[in-house]
């Protein structure tokens, strides 16, 4: 009897966590329907089910509204950073955390003042900078400052985790004879491997959802990341709400399914600047 | 820390323990492992900052043209544009609610999965979704929900027979602004209920199993056993939402372009449009506004951290 009452006392908490879950949830299950059907089916039923289900429109989206292009720069952009803001941040943390040499503070505190810096603070001077080495409106320009700017939080990160790794490991593999860079190569990135990929499912969701730098640094309709792209087609064709809404779905289905696979990385990775 | 700094430095008089100390390198390795990272970051992050500060004393003009004009930027944008106040007056209002919602909401959320909701563990994973799409997709699929004629909103106050509460949400000045707010802690606050969970459960179970001893009722053990507890993860979450909230861009961008009539204008929305939408071509303005932001930023973050940091960390 006493259960029940417990139970029962435990009804608005039930109701609450329903509304929650159909709060966010419901918004992203309404554009995956919509990216199966077709403008006019959802101008007359805006919440109905897709019937028949419109696949082709996938195919549409990606070949007829460009949005393939947007998601191949998209994807070149983001790998490329991911590789060289991983590659050259795990090497800067390992020199960090692993050596100790005169105006090793200086340097760490110089990288992690960029943990500060808002990217409003360098936009503009970044605009004028790529003007002048004309990588301005390139994939190669936007790479140079995803990887300069996200460079902060991966060592930061990176930094924290190698600092732990117990020093005779490395002494030992001194005393084997490994050079400094087999040192790095062989013990640090195997030892340190999970958070190495933190940092890169981090890297990876910040920079494929970036919006700001792109839209200030890339002009060119084939030259588009995902995002901007999104935005370009909702700006020139307003009412084509069912073609916007497989848009979105082609720029969040990636996200979904590496998270419906791997989510507790995901969110460890999301969290790992604030969770100490 | 001195002592550690020489003991390598009298080591390496030795070749052979030098060559075994595995805390020390040559510069060769050292430069190897840190001038990627130094170089790149310093031309694309350090340099940038300088010349954005540079640029705040000077009217940048196309084709090269540099005016250096001191301190005019900075007293045309306090004392004579009356946009940037708007602006300042919308980021404020917005950082305010927002991070407030941030917190409070985060944690209520976290309890709620704390105090053994069914499929706790799965609606975890639910609620942080929105946390993952880009801030495009949360505008535009909140855009369609604002939709005057189809979007949820309006639908639902139809449904509920309350029409007469039906508006353009994002169309007219007094609800823009608020609307954006509503789409951004929808993206946010799975963010704040993950941090708050992992802390809730870093917990000690034995107080909060002997304030249920107690017979101590949930707002009061929230009040006076959790909510202290948590005190660095609420001070590190206000600063990080506060920075966040003070930099908002790309929602308001997306969803109303800071309109109408600037009434979810934000500073950097305003940057923006100073920088690459008006007429002025001029950089060195947007740069100013840049700058002050920036500053004001820190003053506050570095007041928020003196204030509120634990003077005596609890033990526990």
């Amino acid at each position: 009897m006493r259960l029940g009452m417990k139970q029962l006392r435990r009804v608005p908490l039930f109701l609450f966590v329903g509304f929650y879950t159909v709060v966010t949830g419901g918004p992203l299950v309404w554009v995956a329907m919509m990216s199966l059907r077709t403008t006019a089916e959802i101008f007359r039923d805006p919440y109905g089910f897709p019937s028949p289900v419109h696949w082709e429109k996938f195919a549409d989206a990606w070949v007829k509204s460009n949005y393939g292009t947007y998601f191949w720069n998209s994807t070149i952009v983001v790998v490329a950073a991911v590789a060289l803001v991983t590659a050259i941040g795990a090497m800067a943390a390992h020199c960090l955390a692993r050596y100790t040499f005169r105006g090793n503070r200086l340097v760490r505190f110089g990288i992690l003042t960029g943990l500060v810096l808002p990217p409003q603070l360098v936009i503009l001077a970044l605009f004028q900078i790529l003007l002048d080495i004309n990588l301005y409106n390139t994939l190669a320009g936007l790479i140079l400052v995803y990887v300069a700017t996200h460079i902060a939080m991966t060592v930061y990160i990176l930094e924290g985790f190698f600092a732990q790794i117990p020093q005779d490991l490395f002494d030992a593999a001194r005393m084997d004879g490994y050079s400094d860079f087999e040192i790095f190569w062989r013990v640090t990135v195997p030892i340190g491997a999970p958070a190495i990929f933190t940092t890169v499912t981090l890297n990876f969701i910040v920079l494929w959802n970036e919006f700001l730098f792109a839209v200030v640094l890339l002009t060119d309709d084939d030259r588009r990341t995902l995002p901007l792209g999104l935005m370009h087609f909702t700006g020139s064709h307003q009412l084509d709400v069912g073609m916007a809404a497989t848009g979105l779905m082609i720029a969040m289905l990636p996200i979904i399914v590496i998270y419906a696979f791997s989510s507790e990385t995901m969110i460890k990775g999301m969290t790992a600047g604030a969770v100490r | 820390m001195r002592i550690l700094d020489r003991l390598p430095r009298r080591a390496a008089r030795d070749p052979d323990s030098a060559a075994l100390d595995a805390r020390r390198a040559s510069l060769g390795i050292l430069v190897a492992f840190l001038a990627p990272a130094l170089l790149i970051y310093a031309g694309f992050t350090i340099y940038p900052v300088l010349r954005t500060f540079y640029n705040a004393f000077h009217t940048i003009k196309p084709q090269g043209v540099v005016e250096f004009v001191g301190l005019a930027n900075f007293t045309a944008l306090l004392f004579a544009d009356s946009t940037f106040w708007k602006a300042v007056v919308n980021t404020s209002m917005f950082t305010i609610v927002a991070t407030i919602v941030d917190v409070v909401g985060g944690l209520l959320l976290a309890l709620c999965l704390f105090a053994r909701a069914p499929f706790a563990p799965v609606l975890r994973v639910v609620w942080f979704t929105p946390v993952l799409m880009s801030y495009v997709v949360v505008g535009i699929i909140w855009v369609w929900m604002y939709d005057y004629d189809w979007g949820l909103a309006n639908a639902t106050l139809r449904f509920l027979g309350l029409s007469a509460f039906e508006q353009s949400w994002l169309g007219q000045p007094s609800t823009a602004l608020w609307s954006v707010l509503v789409a951004h802690e929808w993206k946010w606050l799975g963010f704040n209920m993950i941090v708050f969970l992992a802390a809730l459960h870093a917990l000690p179970g034995e107080v909060l199993g002997a304030a249920e001893l107690d017979n101590c009722g949930w707002l009061a053990k929230l009040v006076y056993i959790i909510a202290p507890m948590l005190r660095t993860t609420i001070v590190n979450l206000l600063v990080l939402s506060f920075i966040g909230k003070m930099m908002v861009f790309d929602l308001v961008w997306v969803m109303t372009g800071g309109g109408p009539l600037w009434a979810s204008e934000t500073v950097s929305t305003y940057v923006y449009k100073r920088a690459f939408e008006w007429n002025t071509f001029d950089l060195g303005y947007p740069s100013a506004i840049a700058v002050l932001w920036f500053i004001i930023i820190l003053l506050f973050v570095a007041i928020m951290s003196r204030l509120l940091r634990q003077r005596d960390k609890l033990e526990f």
